[in-house]
């Protein structure tokens, strides 16, 4: 693994009472992608969540790099290069793609008509419709638009939440390519997807979450080799 | 046919006071998820602030749109007093309030009767007017028409327009204005990309406060103040809100258009020969909005924003 850029350290966290992460700990590398899969509750999202600020976490520690992140605001955190996708209503629908992108990048300091340029280079297909209203987009178009407005800031991290739900395979694979090409460019990714082997199978590293804690990690591909990991969250078979 | 006309533009002026309500009302349930039961009332604050501001500023010389300059000043000082009392009222009482809707609902209704409650006490109950010579209806209109409109409902009509035509400026064209939107489309993915939302509702309320303040102050100057102005015409103001559908200012805009002109319209029936007075007015606009609710429940404008 290369240097850690995102720390998260024996957090515990969830909503209200309730509590979801237990002692969770896990390590972004800088460059990479990272794949949490693991069953439905198992606290997948709360670890972005907690990450992100939307919760406090109750013990432990969020690190980036050094600083720690832990119990910040989101609206602060998206100032010192972490972005964020939710999975669900990740768009503000009564806004046109060109006001999504700006909204995107409210807390640049300069060079939001630049990179918002460069997006529309990137993703034609929001330049096509740049003074439409997003919630006239697709679900995949959505899709690309709400990680578009979380790159505008040009995060060294970024989170994504189930980046495929509800899609199509043959627009869930563009959105994993998407993905795969923000990394190449040189942001750090720490992505959930319910779609666990396809997930696992564009990331560095995997993390398997049961529980609210960490069962199993590794490299991606010894997970998915894993047949244990494979038996008991992917499904199946091991692909070997 | 005149007295269609004459309708219509009485109703026009009353459209004007209740849009300006309508707006504020919307923003804040768009923003803070409540029935804002002291809107009304943050109406007749701002119409007693612009009646002490007058009494200070009404002797400057000078006339716009037929008043004294001294009165759009103490319409600009109604406007401020309601949004700095709106904002603390924000900061002391609704945003520490760990509670839900129906909660800040009630407590709307409270902070209503405490506004009531120190005006009525500053100022009594008597009916007062801003110190303004009524002239009468322009008689080039009363000529032509055969309709009767002073330059006063003139004012009153052109006043609101430059407000909404600013107001729409400012939501659509400026950086503050898209963060609004944005904030009341989904307040936890504006946090997500940035914006700090604790500053632009603080603006909402500004804004919604002062716009209801000036529609309290053209209230006042159309008919006169007394310290139930505000929350006599809430109900109706409501119901513009609801037709528009509630949340979006566009709707509230074009809700208090509706409903303004069918509570002045209403005089028709009884034209016509229904046994339906000027009285019934807002019972007339309200089951018109039921009906439009029944079709589309979402309201007029659906969810624009």
């Amino acid at each position: 693994m290369t240097d850690p850029i995102l720390t998260v350290d024996g957090v515990d966290s969830g909503y209200g009472e309730v509590q979801v992460l237990d002692d969770l700990s896990l390590t972004l590398g800088e460059g990479e992608i990272a794949c949490l899969v693991g069953p439905n509750g198992a606290g997948k999202s709360t670890v972005l969540k907690t990450v992100f600020g939307m919760l406090e976490p109750w013990t432990g520690s969020v690190r980036l790099g050094d600083r720690e992140i832990g119990g910040m605001a989101p609206e602060d955190i998206v100032r010192i290069g972490v972005g964020y996708v939710p999975q669900t209503e990740n768009v503000f629908g009564s806004l046109t793609i060109d006001e999504n992108l700006r909204m995107g990048g409210v807390a640049r300091d300069g060079g939001l008509d630049e990179v918002v340029a460069e997006l529309y280079d990137r993703f034609p297909i929001l330049d096509d419709k740049r003074t439409a209203n997003a919630k006239t987009l697709s679900g995949g178009q959505r899709q690309v638009l709400a990680f578009a407005r979380a790159l505008v800031m040009e995060p060294d991290v970024l989170l994504i939440d189930e980046p495929s739900a509800g899609l199509a395979p043959n627009t869930a694979k563009e959105v994993f390519d998407d993905v795969e090409t923000v990394n190449e460019l040189g942001t750090s990714i720490l992505m959930v997807e319910q779609n666990a082997r396809e997930g696992l199978g564009i990331s560095d590293r995997g993390f398997v979450l049961d529980q609210g804690t960490v069962k199993f990690e590794g490299e991606a591909d010894s997970l998915l080799d894993d047949p244990e990991v494979s038996r008991l969250y992917l499904g199946g078979e091991s692909r070997r | 046919m005149a007295q269609i006309l004459q309708y219509l533009a009485n109703g026009l002026v009353f459209s004007s006071i209740i849009i300006l309500g309508s707006i504020g009302l919307s923003l804040v349930y768009s923003i803070a998820d409540f029935a804002n039961f002291a809107h009304g009332d943050t109406m007749t604050l701002g119409a007693y602030g612009a009646l002490v501001a007058f009494g200070v500023f009404g002797g400057l010389g000078g006339t716009v749109l037929g008043l004294p300059i001294g009165f759009f000043i103490a319409l600009a000082v109604g406007m401020a007093l309601a949004a700095v009392v709106a904002v603390l009222t924000h900061i002391l009482v609704y945003k520490p309030l760990d509670t839900d809707s129906i909660g800040l609902l009630i407590t709307s209704i409270g902070v209503a009767f405490v506004y009531r409650a120190v005006l009525q006490a500053s100022f009594g109950t008597d009916f007062l007017q801003y110190d303004i010579r009524r002239s009468g209806p322009i008689p080039v209109l009363l000529d032509t028409l055969d309709v009767a409109v002073t330059q006063r409902d003139v004012a009153i009509i052109v006043s609101a327009a430059v407000l909404v035509v600013a107001l729409h400026l400012l939501l659509q064209r400026t950086t503050l204005g898209r963060k609004m939107r944005a904030t009341a489309d989904n307040p936890d993915l504006a946090r997500v990309s940035g914006i700090r939302t604790d500053r632009v509702i603080l603006v909402m309320w500004v804004v919604g406060s002062a716009l209801a303040a000036a529609g309290g102050v053209f209230l006042a100057l159309y008919s006169q103040l007394d310290p139930r102005i505000g929350f006599n015409i809430l109900l109706v103001v409501f119901a513009a809100v609801i037709l528009g559908g509630i949340g979006s200012v566009y709707g509230a805009m074009l809700g208090g258009l509706l409903i303004g002109m069918l509570h002045e319209l209403t005089p028709l029936l009884g034209d016509i020969g229904l046994p339906i007075s000027n009285a019934y007015a807002p019972a007339v606009a309200f089951v018109i909005m039921v009906a439009v609710l029944l079709v589309r429940p979402r309201g007029i404008a659906g969810d624009m924003t």
